[in-house]
């Protein structure tokens, strides 16, 4: 069970409907700062990561009608939100503003959680653990799939490139993965 | 009968992450639109985005500006949030800067032509309606048929107020030596080219990066192989977004 019901979520959506300026700035603080991060890790520049949560944020407070609780939670959409369109960035610059970039990470596993304390405080220590807890019992080969599509906006060819295995290969891994993913992640905190 | 899934969820799978290639999503498209509406396809594309939407919680959250709230706020007072039944929100601004950058030139003909089509679709669909132009793939995605060609079949899947569309068509007839088929974003008086392809075998799948969140009607012109800017001759197939819901 989780520490931010889904229910509460889909509540401060309704209200956003609503025009409610409170429940935007709730909304905005729960999932702005993963937001960012997703944005960061993937684009590789803060201050363009910052952008896109503006983006993404300011398209949240104008058309709250978008997010379709049929779909989805509200985390998953945001973010699914905030990775399109960071991805669309990466690709359209060809990933030469990533590589001239001073390198951000380092892969997740050696990631110094300092900002525990932040999380704690958003209420979503228990969504990282089960995401985590989830990637973690992953098989290596799947998880660097995953990884390296989502979190470096890499294409599937892209990887096979750079992992040296075929395509096919990529493709199996990737499906397999998000299999596993998805059945982790059903029916827990959503 | 239970369809195989495993293709489409495959396709899903890495479209959820941000990894499918152009031809792998145009496969998808075409792999979606033949299971027509169908729940378990919805079904696995929903977890998928559920699950690559919270894979994002895998990363340590980073301190946002702590005034961009209110800023956003302040900014939106002058107009207000929109209601439900309106359309999603407008395309970032690079991604319009970039499409009016590609404008081309008014193209009065195709404009008065595509009208006059776009009008003759309408009549079509209301009498016909097997010919009627449009099917809802899933709850946000739309799918329209080029109409015009008497030969082979070209369709566009689309998602409203996002950025990219796949076209995709089969046993078009070749556009002979040095030519090729360029599709074309009117928008008003303007034409703004999608990129220029050629079938292989009557096949052709496009993917389109373009916004066309505004655009009023797509349409085909053959035209030489170096794909002009503009438009030099009449459109060979056109498709009205304006009555797709």
């Amino acid at each position: 069970m989780g520490d931010v019901p889904e229910a509460h979520d889909r509540d401060l959506m309704a209200r956003l409907r609503r025009g409610d300026e409170d429940a935007f700035r709730s909304v905005f603080a729960r999932y702005a700062p993963s937001a960012k991060a997703l944005a960061q890790r993937v684009v590789r520049r803060s201050h363009l990561a910052e952008e896109i949560v503006q983006e993404v944020f300011t398209a949240v407070w104008k058309d709250p009608g978008a997010y379709d609780q049929e779909r989805g939670s509200v985390k998953g959409w945001l973010m699914g939100m905030v990775h399109h369109r960071a991805v669309d960035i990466v690709r359209r610059e060809e990933s030469q503003r990533r590589r001239a970039e001073a390198a951000i990470p380092e892969a997740l596993g050696e990631q110094i959680d300092h900002a525990d304390e932040v999380v704690q405080r958003l209420g979503l220590p228990e969504e990282r653990r089960i995401v985590r807890g989830a990637l973690d019992l992953l098989p290596a080969e799947q998880r660097t799939v995953l990884e390296m599509m989502y979190f470096e906006g890499l294409s599937q060819s892209q990887i096979a490139e750079r992992t040296g295995a075929p395509l096919g290969t990529v493709k199996s891994r990737t499906l397999l993965g998000m299999r596993r993913m998805r059945d982790a992640l059903a029916g827990v905190e959503r | 009968m239970t369809r195989d899934h495993t293709l489409i969820e495959e396709l899903m799978a890495a479209e959820a992450l941000g990894g499918l290639e152009d031809g792998d999503r145009a496969l998808l498209v075409a792999e979606r639109a033949s299971h027509g509406d169908c729940p378990e396809c919805r079904e696995i594309e929903a977890g998928f985005a559920e699950t690559a939407g919270r894979l994002a919680f895998a990363l340590p959250p980073e301190p946002v500006d702590e005034t961009m709230a209110d800023r956003i706020l302040a900014s939106s007072r002058e107009a207000p949030p929109v209601s439900d039944s309106a359309p999603a929100a407008a395309p970032p601004p690079d991604d319009l800067a970039d499409r009016r950058a590609r404008r081309s030139r008014p193209w009065p003909a195709l404009i008065a032509a595509a009208a006059v089509l776009a009008a003759a679709i309408v009549a079509v669909g209301t009498l016909r309606p097997s010919t009627t132009p449009v099917n809802r793939a899933s709850t946000s995605q739309r799918i329209v048929a080029f109409t015009g060609q008497p030969e082979g079949s070209l369709a566009m899947a689309f998602t409203p107020g996002q950025p990219g569309a796949v076209l995709w068509g089969g046993g078009l007839p070749d556009p002979g030596t040095d030519r090729v088929y360029e599709i074309w974003m009117i928008e008003g008086d303007t034409a703004v080219s999608g990129g220029c392809v050629t079938p292989a075998d009557g096949v052709v799948a496009l993917s389109v990066d373009a916004d066309i969140g505004t655009t009023e009607t797509m349409a085909v012109t053959e035209e030489a192989s170096d794909c002009p800017s503009a438009p030099t001759t009449d459109p060979i197939m056109l498709a009205d977004l304006t009555t797709v819901v």
